[in-house]
């Protein structure tokens, strides 16, 4: 299969740089496969899995929260606010932010903006927890 | 006179040596901090290049799809993010950014400020600058929610037309020893020249719109900016207060020096006027 260039990065530290045969994200939109040779191509990420397909056929799943996919001819780039591996989420640390979140949530009923923070919040911590669980 | 003047040298020594025991103290501290933050800062560059380079990429291909991220304005109201630090004591740091931002523009209405450190928002309070937002205490870490409202408020003021041009100034933290007090044009959105002349130019498919995806990520593209302008500024700020620390004390040292040499005259000039007094007193017997 033909390999392309991927690179994912957070404002913490570059996550993947490397060759891979595909990567499918969950954009604002749906899911989104990338296969090489896409045609350009920009979206906005939502709070979803990334699922890369490594070049020789591992497959690795991450947990993204809110970010931007670029395809260029030259390579793929995903610029996500957070990224994190299955194997590196900390599911207890991640169980304790939903408890909070969802606390916050019936604490916060009346204040929309701390509202959608903690909702938000919630959003992540699920993901990650279905991310970590399901590998 | 001597005994009186060598009495204030020494008592002069002293206040030198805890002032430098103080600035010594802080380089250290400035020192270790800045291993981190530099770290930091470090590894959020490729994001920062790379994100930063997509805006603007993104905005040379969509030229002539008026996005109104990307249109020029005549340039009346402005928009300035400063960023400084939350304390002093660090050379031309906190100076030289804020001054900086203080003669950037020309002509038009007086820019309105977003500060970010209390350097920052002491600074254009005093000098009459309209602040929409004050930020301090956050110079040294900046949360991501945080970041994110600073970002809608400049976006949704650059929408509604309040403000025609939005800039961001920061320190680049380049080593240690240098860094570089920058502006970056945040919107209008620059497309690089000679985008548009790239042999085989595709068009770029964006999902579900243009205006869209602008929509969703330009916030999101601002936001990070923010977040990673405040880890260079930090980087930078550290890197800037070990240097003034270490000519502080530098300096606190020669002082030393100078005043041991003339308390070390004037001891003798003692001795020798004693000597005299003797001699002279055993003569005239």
């Amino acid at each position: 299969m033909t390999l392309f260039r991927l690179k994912i990065l957070t404002p913490e530290r570059v996550l993947f740089d490397g060759e891979v045969q595909s990567v499918i994200v969950r954009t604002t939109v749906g899911d989104k496969g990338i296969l090489a040779h896409h045609e350009p191509y920009v979206a906005a990420l939502g709070i979803g899995q990334a699922k890369v397909k490594n070049g020789d056929g591992a497959e690795r799943i991450g947990a993204v929260s809110s970010g931007i996919i670029e395809v260029t001819e030259e390579k793929t780039t995903i610029l996500a606010q957070s990224f994190e591996w299955a194997d590196e989420i900390d599911v207890e640390r991640a169980q304790k932010a939903r408890e909070l979140a969802e606390e916050n949530i019936r604490r916060w009923k009346d204040d929309q903006r701390k509202l959608d923070i903690s909702e938000y919040k919630l959003k992540r911590a699920i993901n990650r927890i279905s991310t970590a669980t399901r590998k | 006179m001597a005994s009186g003047n060598m009495k204030e040298i020494k008592r002069r020594v002293k206040s030198v040596e805890s002032t430098m025991q103080i600035t010594k103290a802080m380089e250290l501290v400035a020192s270790s901090k800045l291993r981190k933050a530099k770290m930091r800062a470090e590894e959020a560059r490729p994001f920062f290049d790379e994100l930063y380079a997509l805006m603007c990429r993104t905005a040379g291909e969509t030229r002539g799809l008026d996005t109104v991220y990307a249109v020029k304005r005549e340039v009346k109201n402005r928009l300035y993010i400063v960023i400084a630090g939350d304390r002093g004591l660090a050379g031309g740091y906190n100076s030289n950014i804020l001054k900086m931002a203080d003669t950037a523009w020309v002509g038009g209405t007086k820019p309105k400020i977003i500060a970010i450190g209390k350097k920052s928002v002491e600074f254009f309070s005093k000098r009459d600058y309209e602040l929409i937002g004050e930020y301090p205490g956050l110079a040294e870490m900046i949360k991501v929610a945080d970041a994110a409202d600073i970002a809608q408020t400049a976006v949704d003021m650059f929408l509604s037309h309040e403000t025609d041009e939005i800039k961001i100034f920061f320190t680049q933290f380049v080593s240690p020893l240098v860094q570089n007090p920058v502006a970056m044009s945040v919107l209008p959105i620059i497309a690089p020249v000679g985008n548009l002349d790239r042999p085989n130019r595709r068009t770029v498919d964006y999902d579900p719109s243009p205006e869209a995806v602008f929509g969703r990520i330009i916030p999101r593209m601002i936001t990070s900016l923010i977040v990673c302008a405040v880890n260079e500024s930090y980087a930078s700020e550290l890197g800037a207060r070990r240097t003034a620390m270490e000519n502080a004390t530098d300096n606190a040292q020669e002082m030393i020096d100078t005043l041991s040499l003339a308390y070390n005259r004037a001891r003798q000039e003692k001795i020798t006027n004693e000597l005299n007094e003797i001699v002279s007193g055993a003569n005239a017997l």
